[in-house]
């Protein structure tokens, strides 16, 4: 049914966005991209690809950061059309996806001002994708008071609700008798990874829940299964990543913070939820989810995180693995007709190919030889459709 | 000349040293007759060898583009060239006097414009700085006298030290400064939450002075400004180290940088207001003087230079457009060495004249390199020339008919010819008036002759109809001469000649003998049973007309097989074809004909259609009555053969192709395989030079019309082919009855325009003219006017349109569709001259 008037609201929003497939870069220009000898020259090649007209305006000599910044200055642009000319649901599934964007870039402020970077450079780095007016006013921000940079600037923010959601979980997670100093210790010792880690798990099992909720079956059919399988990684890279961490030094720690991290959707939870939470060698890891999907073939090629520094730019790590997979299945997502989730799509698989491009110019600006393997270390959308 | 069949190709390959490709090339612009071929389309742009200078040119076009904007905010006119060969003559003549290597020209105009653009930023910028200046010393101004009527005099008043320990509670400090006005709301509400309700925010809109907003419109270099807002926050407490303080600073940067400190006397806050408005003059000053050091600037770009007729800044960029093109077709060439090599179309009989421009390509030059050379070589299979016909602005509307649809193929027989004279006919028979078709006539003269004066009102309407101005003079002049032919002036019959009737008895009689000689008899439109007659008329014309334009679309159709030497559809396609339509629906013309000739006693006429299908219904029986008069067993014989005769023609047009390309098709698996075979095409092609031209034209035509055909045989089996002539032989029988039916459109086209010029004609005209006195002249001069209106918005207009594209349907699909493969591609010169033409206006 919802195939008949899908296309009465969001026909339009959806050609655009199958137009917009149609620019990105093939197989073919990235083997072109691997042999620029320098910068100006992969400028030069971008310059006849869709990316031409956001950068005709910089000098040749390009430093990665802005073309960075102006690439994903064209993906918000493009996001930000669609946005504009989507109704209803979809407005509001558009802006759930930008609510991503939004965490990175608030953590990314707070990060920044923790190490007194100046304000206006990091306003300039933020992902124009997750811009907010109130972003400025972070600025506000006194030592580690988050409580206070809630209540005074975040609380009227989209992401306000799970901010305040992290705060009162990490302060519940103290004894019972917590005094305001136990409260500013715990808030000087957050990372801000930590934040970020727990921030989007709560946006995830929220955009879960709206997908579930208010969207249309063929919607959720293609999107509920790819955020269950994002969940899922989402999970599997907290155990990986606390695997041998230092900062998490007793058993009963490294369980209340995965339990707080991990999140309580996917094909995971609940059934695996009590072997992957002991799971204290990649080895238990690898067993507590074998029994979903091909997670076991994943893990199978990842790099033993004890041997955390061993690892190098050559070493195929957990995330390549998990990219590679990902991309994968979002392509798949363009198969289908009349979803919302060639949106989700789209806009991960964009940012897969904003990271090669990056990826590409970093290994063009440090000259490194041909055949080092960092080279092989891009993952190309829709590649898999060519074999 | 003719563009029956489009010019003979012939494919050169062309070797330039590296020294003097520039020249060679710019030679080959001038001349403007070479279709330059891609020598590696899957190159990237980038790889190739003059990618660079490409990509500068496009960055001095950039540049332009950008001083371009500014010349249009300052309101310059541009000098367009409409002279373009006479700028590539004084490019030339630079270059000759130059006595330097011809593409350093470039690089020195690179610079020049690199300069220009520079200094116009640099003086833009700086207007843009001192506007802005202005802009914050004027709110800056602004702000002060704002807060200063909100905050009163006895801000200042507070500050006298009282016993500090007492008075501190009742001390206020305050913030001022402005944000954007969107940003009000939250402002506000951070206010609130950082101060919890312990700070009075006021916030005001600041409107800018009016003859700051006259300075601004005039030069408007920036985005237009957003509405502002000034906030004045007071809040409890002096202390400049108070923690409230700290924070509210630290909101207040955080939303902009504008934060003003209040002055804390009535003195200080007078003199500050002095200041500012003097600064105010200051900048104001300076901005008129920038703003004229910019226009001196400007103007010498828009000036007249050098005699071109244009303005510099147009040679500038023309130059720049001519550069980039040379480049991008140097580029199609390949780079071996230190020599460039790369293919080319020409059309045939150019080749001295290539060969006279490469001689003396290094004339006028200091240097002496060797130039190029060309020399004929043979297509590949399957590779055929691009269409190419000399056409003139009669000729351009009616091809640019036909290339809509589709190019023509190489050589093919041109539909462009024909419609020349069929297009406009039919577009006439439907809107076959004598006013109207006048009115269209007099409007394509008008255009014709006045074309100079009309061609400088740009916004004239009759400016864009200026390319296609012989068409609309042919297409009024048919429907002039049909409209006599059916003899309707407005709904009314002419009786130009004297009708053959004259009224006797309430009766209409005609006299002896009388023919009326030309168009209809005046009187059939008095006649009660004008509708009727008229209707049969019409249509039989119709169907007459549609099927001798078939007939003649099929014979085109023959014409290209004999051409090709494809023999196989001459005798299987061609033939059968025409069997089949003369055989059916040419009959029925004839007996249409006929019937019109013979006078049938009794009024005892017989029915077309009834023959027709009691030809195919009761083949054996003799009609009751006969369309030839007293012999209708001939009649009999006759339709039994044509019958046969068309039944068979379609068996015909399926099977034999299939059956003899399948045969073929085996054989030629055979014949790869074949090891010997192989050595006699290498043999062949050895010796290519001594095959004699006809012979090579021969093959090169049969590469060409098989070629589509070919790709399909090598890739499909047989079954493909069958399935193909299946659809094409049902395709033509059926096409044949219901494309019979199309032109139908003719005679109903041409019924709606007369019946709807009869309605406008008797409701607004005459009804009107029997209303006498004063209000019937008022009356009637009233409705002459509405009928005016009608008659052009609806006739002129409306139905101009419509039976424009009746006429195009049936070029389209009834006519092109017997013969036209339509599946070529256009010839594109590498000319400077019809390159800066295009470029001219954009």
């Amino acid at each position: 049914m919802d195939l008949c008037v899908f296309g009465v609201d969001d026909g339009y929003a959806e050609a655009i966005i199958r137009g917009l497939r149609a620019s990105f870069l093939t197989e073919a220009q990235y083997q072109q991209m691997k042999n620029c000898a320098s910068i100006p020259e992969l400028k030069s090649f971008l310059e006849e690809t869709d990316y031409q007209n956001c950068l005709q305006a910089d000098n040749p000599q390009i430093p990665t950061s802005i073309l960075r910044q102006r690439l994903k200055k064209k993906l918000a642009d493009e996001f930000e059309y669609i946005e504009a000319q989507s109704t209803g649901t979809l407005t509001k599934y558009l802006f759930h996806l930008r609510c991503r964007f939004m965490i990175d870039n608030v953590v990314n402020m707070i990060e920044g001002l923790k190490n007194k970077i100046d304000i206006e450079i990091l306003l300039s780095n933020i992902d124009p994708l997750g811009w907010f007016p109130e972003i400025k006013n972070i600025k506000v921000l006194e030592g580690d008071d988050y409580s206070s940079l809630y209540r005074d600037v975040l609380i009227d923010t989209p992401i306000g609700v799970y901010f305040m959601k992290f705060l009162e979980e990490s302060i519940e997670n103290l004894h019972e008798n917590r005094t305001l100093n136990d409260i500013q210790n715990l808030f000087r010792e957050m990372k801000p990874e930590y934040i970020r880690t727990s921030l989007k798990k709560m946006w995830l099992e929220d955009f879960y829940l709206f997908c579930e909720q208010e969207l249309m079956p063929t919607s959720q059919e293609v999107l509920l299964e790819l955020l269950k399988f994002e969940a899922d990684f989402k999970t599997i890279q907290v155990i990986y990543n606390s695997i041998g961490n230092r900062d998490l030094n007793t058993a009963a720690k490294i369980i209340t913070t995965r339990k707080q991290l991990c999140p309580t959707i996917g094909n995971l939870y609940p059934d695996c939820e009590k072997m992957y939470l002991q799971a204290m060698t990649l080895d238990t890891l690898r067993e507590a989810v074998k029994g979903c999907d091909n997670y076991r073939d994943l893990l199978k090629d990842a790099p033993d995180p004890l041997k955390r520094e061993e690892f190098n730019v050559q070493t195929k790590t957990l995330d390549d693995i998990m990219y590679d997979d990902e991309c994968r299945r979002y392509a798949l997502a363009f198969d289908g007709q009349g979803s919302y989730g060639v949106f989700y799509s789209y806009l991960k698989l964009k940012e897969q190919e904003i990271r090669n491009i990056i990826w590409l110019a970093e290994m063009i600006s440090r000259k490194l030889a041909k055949n080092h393997p960092g080279w092989k270390k891009i993952i190309i959308p829709f590649s898999h459709l060519g074999k | 000349m003719s563009f029956f069949r489009s010019k003979q190709m012939k494919l050169y390959s062309l070797v330039i040293p590296r020294e003097s490709a520039w020249i060679v090339m710019d030679q080959l612009g001038r001349l403007g007759q070479l279709h330059m071929i891609d020598y590696d389309p899957s190159l990237p742009m980038m790889n190739r060898p003059f990618a660079n200078y490409v990509k500068r040119c496009d960055e001095s076009l950039f540049k332009l583009n950008g001083l371009d904007a500014l010349l249009k905010q300052f309101k310059k006119k541009l000098i367009y060239c409409e002279d373009t060969q006479k700028l590539l003559d004084y490019f030339r003549d630079i270059q000759n006097s130059r006595q330097k290597p011809g593409h350093t020209l470039f690089d020195e105009l690179e610079q020049e414009i690199e300069k220009k653009k520079y200094n116009i930023q640099e003086m833009s910028n700086n207007l843009q700085n001192l506007l802005d200046r202005v802009d914050s010393i004027t709110e800056q101004k602004l702000v002060l006298e704002k807060a200063k009527e909100i905050l009163g005099k006895s801000m200042f008043s507070q500050s006298t030290p009282h016993n500090v320990n007492d008075y501190q509670q009742l001390k206020f400090g305050q913030l001022i400064g402005v944000i954007d006005k969107e940003d009000e709301t939250r402002f506000k509400r951070i206010m609130f939450r950082i101060t919890k309700g312990n700070a009075w925010v006021n916030i005001v809109d600041l409107l800018p002075e009016k003859q700051h907003l006259q300075i601004k419109t005039s030069i408007d270099l920036n985005r237009a400004s957003q509405p502002r807002c000034l906030y004045v926050v007071v809040y409890p407490g002096m202390n400049d180290q108070s923690t409230l303080k700290q924070k509210l600073l630290k909101v207040c940067d955080s939303f902009t940088k504008n934060r003003i400190e209040y002055p804390n006397s009535q003195e200080t806050m007078d003199n500050k207001l002095k200041e500012l408005s003097i600064q105010i003059n200051e900048a104001q000053h300076l901005i008129q003087m920038t703003k004229k050091q910019l226009e001196v600037t400007l103007d010498e770009l828009v000036k007249e230079k050098n005699g071109c007729n244009c303005s510099y800044f147009e040679q500038l960029r023309l130059y720049v457009l001519k550069e980039k093109y040379l480049y991008v077709n140097l580029n199609y060439l390949t780079m071996q060495g230190s020599i460039f090599t790369g293919n080319f179309w020409l059309p045939e009989g150019l080749e001295t004249l290539v060969e006279d421009k490469l001689r003396n390509a290094m004339q006028n030059s200091i240097e002496r390199f060797p130039t190029g050379q060309i020399q004929e070589i043979k297509p590949k299979q399957g590779e055929l020339a691009p269409t190419y016909f000399n056409l003139n602005e009669v000729t351009m509307p009616f091809q640019e008919i036909v290339n809509t649809y589709g190019v023509p193929r190489y050589q093919e027989v041109n539909p462009g010819l024909f419609t020349v004279i069929t297009f406009p006919f039919l577009f006439g028979v439907m809107f076959a008036d004598i006013a109207h078709g006048f009115l269209l006539l007099l409007c394509g003269l008008y255009v014709i002759f006045w074309k100079q004066q009309l061609k400088k009102q740009t916004d004239s309407m009759f400016n864009a109809m200026i390319p296609f101005r012989y068409l609309l003079t042919l297409m009024g002049l048919f429907a002039f001469y049909n409209g006599l032919i059916y003899n309707d002036y407005l709904s009314i019959s002419l009786n130009l000649f004297g009708s053959c009737y004259y009224p006797k008895n309430e009766e209409w009689e005609r006299e002896q003998n009388c023919v009326y000689p030309f168009g209809i008899d005046p009187v059939w439109l008095a006649s009660g049973s004008s509708l009727n007659f008229m209707n049969s008329y019409k249509m039989k014309l119709s169907v007459i007309l549609g099927v001798t334009h078939m007939l003649f679309g099929i014979l085109m159709k023959g014409v290209n097989t004999l051409y090709f030497r494809n023999y196989l559809d001459f005798f299987c396609e061609f033939i059968p074809q025409l069997l089949f339509m003369a055989c059916t629906f040419g009959w029925m013309d004839f007996l249409i004909i006929m019937k019109w000739l013979t006078v049938y006693p009794n009024g005892k006429d017989p029915s077309i259609i009834e023959t027709m299908i009691n030809q195919v219904l009761k083949p054996m029986d003799e009609a009751v009555t006969p369309i030839f008069l007293n012999n209708a067993s001939l009649q009999l014989s006759i339709t039994q053969l044509l019958t046969i005769i068309a039944v068979v023609s379609i068996p015909w047009m399926l099977f034999p192709k299939p059956l003899i390309l399948g045969s073929g098709h085996k054989q030629h698996k055979v014949q790869i395989n074949d090891p010997q075979y192989q050595k006699l095409i290498s043999e062949k092609q050895g010796s290519e030079l001594e095959i004699d031209p006809q012979q090579f034209r021969k093959e090169l035509q049969n590469a060409a019309s098989n070629r589509s055909l070919e790709s399909s045989e090598q890739e499909h089996d047989s079954g493909e082919i069958w399935v193909h002539q299946m659809i094409e032989t049902i395709e033509f029988v059926l096409g044949g009855i219901s494309n019979t039916a199309s032109y139908l459109r003719l005679w109903a086209l041409s019924l709606a325009h007369g019946q709807l010029a009869e309605v406008f004609y008797d409701m607004c005209i005459a009804g009107k003219l029997d209303m006498g006195g004063i209000v019937g002249g008022l009356m009637s001069g009233y409705f002459y006017i509405v009928f005016a209106l009608l008659t052009f918005g609806v006739l002129m207009m409306m139905d101009v349109m419509e039976c424009f594209l009746h006429a195009l349907r049936l070029h389209w699909v009834e006519f092109q569709s017997k013969f036209y493969k339509a599946d070529g591609y256009l010839f594109i010169g590498f000319s400077y001259n019809k390159m800066l033409s295009e470029n001219n206006h954009n």
